[in-house]
């Protein structure tokens, strides 16, 4: 179920970021080949919109053309800040176009992340959930279930805080409290 | 060249939880459209909250795998590589034509690094150099910061309608920004784009489609938006300037 990209290391994701720093096309069309369905499958979550989606991820590989040379390779993490970039593409769509709360949310949507967290509550999956998160597997195990479904909510599919309200059943004060709170545990534990 | 100036609060301190919540938050996602701006707008400023985030996004980066994968169309790569390619980019230096001589070039880089100043100096560098290595370039510019008159790239005219700008260094450009290189000759109405620059990367030029450098001839580099000048001149601030000389 999980893609196991997290330890594939075959791929050199620095080394193709400064190569696009360099102005080499190819080494561009490289991360689209490795990533681009893993990258159109996070930001269609958060933009819910294939068409949308498709949008995100030509404005973000541009994105991460014109930006390679302010990646600091020093500090690795390649793959990391495509992801990032990808992201923060997709929620500032969603975001800047003020998506109404819950109202138009395609059931869809809510029914992956439903399976997720029902995937996530049983324990045959666990050694697989381990393995594809690591530390962060075992924090989010630590928090309280309905605190670690807002996190997902927020994460894998760009929730505003009304929209995590209304999936959790909660009022929006609360849902804020708990985000907060659950983000400290988080960093907590992963010291 | 960075103006970061905010420290980092020390850990355990109010300052320093409200900025992990911030941080959190904005990779987490929840933020509102203007309270994400306004965090991006901070970035380049505040290299603690900066941190901050890059520490979160490792964090929780794991979690991208819990969405499954979607096979792009297959119009999506031609439509990026499109848009990749500015209709002037310079193209980048051929490898394997070592006409210029790389101990030579320390040598540039090395009064350059000095902020050494005097393109008299460069000239008569570049004269001894070139004695030895013919065909000597026709024309040179030695391009200069405006302020420190420091010494950034070099501007070679070594064959018919081929121009070459060498780095002495490497500038840091800003994140969504370009340096794009422009000349003008005495008499032209406006700059002419010569295409957009990486810092600290030679490039070649064709001119071929533009009259005979003359002496005196401006050249300059400038910051504009990334992808370059949106409206064909100069809109940013000169980076480095000069004008050719005959040699």
């Amino acid at each position: 179920m999980l893609p196991s990209t997290l330890n594939d290391d075959a791929f050199d994701h620095d080394a193709a970021l400064m190569a696009c720093a360099h102005g080499d096309r190819d080494a561009l069309r490289r991360i689209y080949e490795r990533e681009s369905r893993y990258l159109l499958g996070v930001a269609l979550r958060i933009v819910r919109d294939r068409a949308a989606a498709e949008d995100v991820l030509h404005d973000a590989f541009v994105s991460i053309w014109s930006r390679a040379s302010s990646f600091d390779a020093s500090r690795g993490a390649g793959r990391g800040w495509i992801y990032s970039v990808v992201r923060h593409a997709a929620l500032n769509r969603v975001r800047d176009s003020a998506r109404e709360t819950t109202l138009d949310e395609p059931a869809a949507a809510h029914h992956d992340t439903q399976a997720a967290l029902a995937a996530w509550n049983t324990s045959g999956d666990e050694l697989a959930r381990h393995a594809a998160l690591g530390r962060l597997g075992h924090c989010l195990d630590g928090l309280e279930p309905t605190r670690r479904s807002c996190l997902l909510y927020a994460y894998i599919d760009g929730c505003t805080h009304g929209e995590i309200a209304q999936r959790v059943q909660a009022p929006l004060g609360t849902v804020k409290a708990w985000i907060q709170r659950g983000l400290r545990a988080l960093r907590e534990c992963m010291q | 060249m960075s103006n970061d100036t905010s420290p980092e609060p020390p850990m355990g301190s109010g300052a320093y939880d409200d900025l992990q919540t911030q941080a959190g938050e904005y990779v987490l996602g929840t933020l509102e459209a203007a309270e994400r701006r306004a965090i991006e707008a901070r970035l380049p400023h505040e290299p603690a909250l900066r941190a901050a985030i890059e520490g979160w996004e490792q964090r929780l980066l794991p979690l991208t795998t819990l969405a499954n994968p979607v096979e792009p169309g297959a119009g999506l790569w031609p439509r990026i590589a499109a848009s990749i390619a500015p209709a002037r980019r310079a193209q980048p230096a051929a490898a394997g034509r070592h006409w210029w001589q790389w101990d030579s070039l320390a040598l540039w880089r090395g009064l350059a690094g000095g902020g050494f100043a005097a393109a008299a100096v460069l000239a008569a560098v570049l004269v001894v150099r070139e004695a030895a290595a013919p065909p000597a370039p026709r024309y040179f510019v030695v391009l200069a910061a405006p302020q420190s008159q420091a010494p950034g790239w070099l501007v070679q005219a070594q064959t018919e309608g081929r121009l070459r700008l060498v780095p002495l260094g490497i500038d840091a450009v800003p994140a969504e920004k370009s340096l794009q290189f422009w000349t003008k000759a005495d008499g032209w109405s406006a700059p002419v784009s010569l295409g957009l620059v990486k810092p600290g990367e030679a490039i070649e030029v064709p001119v071929d489609q533009l009259p005979p450098l003359q002496p005196n001839q401006l050249f300059e580099l400038t910051l504009e938006p990334a992808g370059g000048s949106p409206i064909g001149r100069p809109t940013g601030p000169i980076q480095f300037i000069g004008r050719a000389v005959k040699i």
